[in-house]
């Protein structure tokens, strides 16, 4: 190699860094289309962070001027327009993939050992996406982010002991106003994203001491090579780089069209209280959380009570951690176990229809989807450890399938 | 590098492989370029910016031998209402050959001010009022010898001691090295208010 | 905190009521939305609407760079208020106060109002009055009761009464009114919109370019991938 090279890597282990991470870091050969959300999402967060720094140059944390600033930025600023709707259908779009990824991660059983910190960081970094998502969502001071702030600051307010108290840390002041929005940049650009930011670097860590699953969940470290390298498995550069390279081609073109011919996504990326200005006298026609969130907000709708629902919400979110201990089948992958596979059919399209209720006007003819949804949402978990050890498997092949 | 996929029976063709690498990297650089351009651009002054760039001034509440200093873009702008009296010492000090610069030669204004009045109209001077030595805000000294005995009237400079006469030409004997700077600026119809626009390109503030 | 949840019980319970009353099913207005429309409903909006509204956030130098609307003729015909500046966002010929003595209310600025409500409702808001002599101003309308806005179009389109009766014909035949109220529409879409243009000039270049990107990228891969197929 050259001699700058050397120079380099006696001071810096760039050679070393791209052999442990790329060139000699083998993933199984049979990834499907599932496997690009990953590496997708890396390129959306790192666009996230370039619009965000370009919308910040322009914005004001301040309930009288964030609005106005923020409509500045889509009339007044050069290439306004584009690095909001990138901001703004850049979030959709991280939580379709974020959800492509989780699905995929129960699809395979890659929350299984050794695999349950992998499963635990990510599933850390997409309740982290949540509250960014939320901080930023407050931002902009229409109408929907104030209410929105009031309510998610209000959920706060229900924790035993030290709600109250941390509400008021949360708000800064009576209600949804300046000091609000100043707290919320401040979390949103920098301790909350930093702490996502660094929760990433772990998360690929972890990937890469144990290795990635596949979609036949066995281990491809069994069966290596004269040169100790994995049979089924295959250098990530050059391979996956190329493979990732043409999925991010797609994802970018998918991402223009849909800035350029339908950037609010007829109100579902975009919602159209948002163009009202924040207005702590004039509540909203409706009061929906983001698509993204909606399904948890079905399931704190479902129970007509305060504390009862909000916990029903918390048990829903807080249970996927456990899932690795949940699951008590020797195999890992839903290809080869039918029950759980039908499972995770009925758990995903459960989550579809929650999200589509949520986002429905609160009348009671949709309480019974509510409950049957966050029935069927948190017995999913709770039925796994039963099923998971009575449930007939398939014969598992030795060597990845393709 | 791909030597770990097993026994490679049939060679890639690796021309076809560096013509496609070559292919992907120049359209890829080339999406990232074009990207970065309206990045860039969003940067740039805001329609907000440019709309509050020009300033109108009111000339009505001006009397004579007055003057109004107004803030456009971040500098003061200084408006005075010259007498007759005020105009001859233009001539006086010229003749007296204490100027740096008497006929405007150094484009310190638009074309149109190159005269001994630096103005549109005798009567209105519309003037940055930053002295050219080091950004400092001149006084305005009207009254005749009252910055020095021989003094007809002008702009002193309380940083560094600068002077001008009253159309902002500077005097020998000052630090600052040119005229004072004339925005572009327009009368109205009717002469009653003036919008000053832009800053005169060539001009040097200080 | 309580208060904050019954304020918001009563939201939701006062959007079931609003969702009852909206019941009246909003009628699409029948347009082509491009330039020409979008222009002609500036020309409309300026006459007829911007003696009261603002256009806060449009500059009307976005007329001639957006639509290529000749700057002369934006000061002559759209610049209709004396305080008007063609770099600065549209303004109401009339005072905010002035309008609030007369009108009891301020008349809205409609920069976002077609983002916010949608087009099919500001045009079934603009078609729905009917002349109501309880009220001050002599109008009332089916989509939104009690509004305090004068049916300033019905020289135009006509006088109606509650139930669709006409009391008074316009100058108007209905078909041409309605096209003229749909091309207002056009202009409030473009004017809560107004990159619209842009962006679809733009698409057919940006799209064409990132489809050939991912074309490369999947003959390379294709290419790379030779080695582990065999």
């Amino acid at each position: 190699m050259s001699t700058f090279g050397d120079w380099i890597n006696k001071r810096f282990p760039a050679r070393e860094l791209m052999r442990e991470h790329m060139t000699e870091y083998y993933a199984p050969k049979n990834f499907n289309i599932l496997y690009y959300a990953g590496s997708l999402l890396l390129l959306m967060i790192f666009l996230q962070l370039l619009s965000g720094f370009l919308l910040m140059s322009h914005y004001v944390a301040t309930s009288q001027d964030a609005f106005n600033s923020v409509q500045g930025i889509m009339y007044d600023t050069k290439w306004g327009w584009l690095i909001r709707y990138m901001h703004v259908d850049g979030v959709s779009l991280i939580f379709i993939l974020l959800y492509a990824h989780i699905l995929r991660g129960l699809l395979y059983g890659s929350y299984r050992e050794p695999r349950e910190l992998l499963w635990i960081i990510g599933y850390v970094i997409y309740i982290m996406m949540m509250g960014e998502a939320f901080f930023g969502y407050v931002l902009p001071f229409g109408n929907l982010s104030y209410w929105a702030g009031q309510v998610i600051t209000s959920i706060v307010h229900a924790i035993p002991f030290i709600g109250p108290q941390l509400a008021t840390l949360a708000r800064g002041g009576p209600g949804i106003g300046t000091a609000t929005l100043q707290r919320f940049l401040a979390l949103h650009v920098v301790l909350w994203f930093l702490i996502i930011a660094a929760l990433i670097v772990m998360h690929v860590m972890a990937l890469h001491q144990v290795g990635s699953n596949n979609p036949d969940g066995i281990d491809i470290k069994k069966h290596k090579g004269p040169n100790g390298v994995p049979l089924d498995g295959i250098p990530f550069h050059p391979y996956y780089t190329v493979k990732d390279l043409f999925g991010v081609g797609v994802w970018l073109t998918i991402f223009a069209a849909i800035i350029l011919y339908a950037p609010t996504m007829h109100g579902i990326f975009l919602e159209k209280n948002t163009f009202f200005r924040a207005n702590p006298m004039v509540s909203l026609p409706d009061v929906t959380p983001p698509w993204y969130l909606a399904p948890y907000y079905a399931m704190l709708r479902a129970i007509p009570n305060k504390y009862l629902g909000i916990g029903v919400m918390g048990l829903a979110i807080i249970l996927p951690f456990f899932l690795p201990w949940l699951d008590r089948n020797p195999v890992r992958s839903s290809r080869y176990r039918p029950w759980y596979r039908a499972m995770i059919i009925i758990m995903g399209i459960t989550f579809l229809v929650l999200a589509w209720v949520g986002e429905q006007p609160p009348l009671p003819k949709y309480f019974l989807i509510e409950r049957l949804g966050a029935a069927i949402y948190i017995g999913f978990y709770l039925l796994l450890p039963i099923i998971s050890s009575i449930e007939p498997t398939r014969a598992v092949p030795e060597r990845v399938t393709k | 590098m791909a030597k770990t996929v097993g026994d490679m029976t049939s060679k890639p063709d690796l021309g076809r492989r560096r013509f496609l690498t070559a292919a992907t990297s120049v359209v890829g650089v080339a999406v990232i370029g074009a990207a970065v351009v309206p990045m860039v651009e969003s940067l740039e002054p805001t329609a907000a910016e440019t709309a509050s760039a020009s300033t109108t001034v009111n000339l009505a509440p001006i009397e004579p031998g007055m003057q109004l200093t107004v803030p456009w873009q971040k500098k003061p702008v200084i408006i005075v209402n010259r007498t007759p009296e005020l105009l001859a010492t233009l001539a006086e000090v010229a003749t007296q050959g204490r100027l740096k610069d008497p006929d405007c030669a150094v484009p310190q204004q638009p074309p149109y001010c190159k005269n001994v009045y630096r103005s549109r109209k005798p009567q209105w001077l519309v003037m940055v009022r930053i002295c050219t030595h080091l950004c400092c805000i001149p006084h305005y000294r009207p009254e005749k010898a009252s910055v020095t005995p021989w003094w007809l009237g002008g702009f002193h400079c309380p940083c560094h001691g600068s002077m001008y006469d009253v159309s902002g030409r500077v005097l020998k004997g000052s630090p600052a090295p040119h005229n004072m700077a004339i925005p572009e600026y327009d009368f109205d119809k009717d002469g009653t208010s003036i919008t000053i626009t832009d800053m005169y390109p060539k001009a040097h503030v200080c | 905190m309580r208060k904050v949840w019954i304020g918001l019980l009563a939201a939701i319970l006062f959007a079931g009521n609003v969702g009852l009353a909206h019941a009246q099913t909003l009628a699409a207005p029948k347009y082509v939305f491009n330039k020409a429309t979008v222009m002609k409903g500036a020309l409309l909006f300026a006459d007829h609407c911007s003696a009261c509204h603002s256009i806060h956030s449009l500059r009307y130098e976005r007329l001639e760079t957006d639509l290529g609307m000749p700057k002369a003729q934006i000061i002559k015909s759209i610049m209709l208020s004396s305080s008007a500046n063609f770099l600065k966002g549209m303004r109401p010929t009339m005072t905010r106060t002035d309008a609030k003595t007369w009108f009891g209310i301020a008349p809205p600025d409609l920069s976002h109002i077609v983002r916010a409500q949608g087009q099919r409702w500001i045009y079934t808001y603009l078609t729905s009055f009917y002349q109501d002599p309880k009220r001050p101003s002599g109008w009332n309308n089916r989509l939104v009761p009690e509004v305090a806005m004068p049916n300033v179009l019905a020289p135009w389109g006509g006088i109606y009464s509650k139930d669709g009766k006409v009391l008074h014909k316009g100058r108007l035949s209905p078909g041409a009114y309605r096209r003229e109220v749909a091309d207002i529409v056009a202009f409030l879409r473009y004017a809560s919109d107004p990159s619209y243009f842009k962006r679809h000039e733009l698409a057919p270049y940006v799209l064409g370019v990132l489809i050939l990107l991912s074309l490369l990228a999947y003959l390379l891969k294709r290419n790379y991938w030779r080695d582990v197929h065999d």
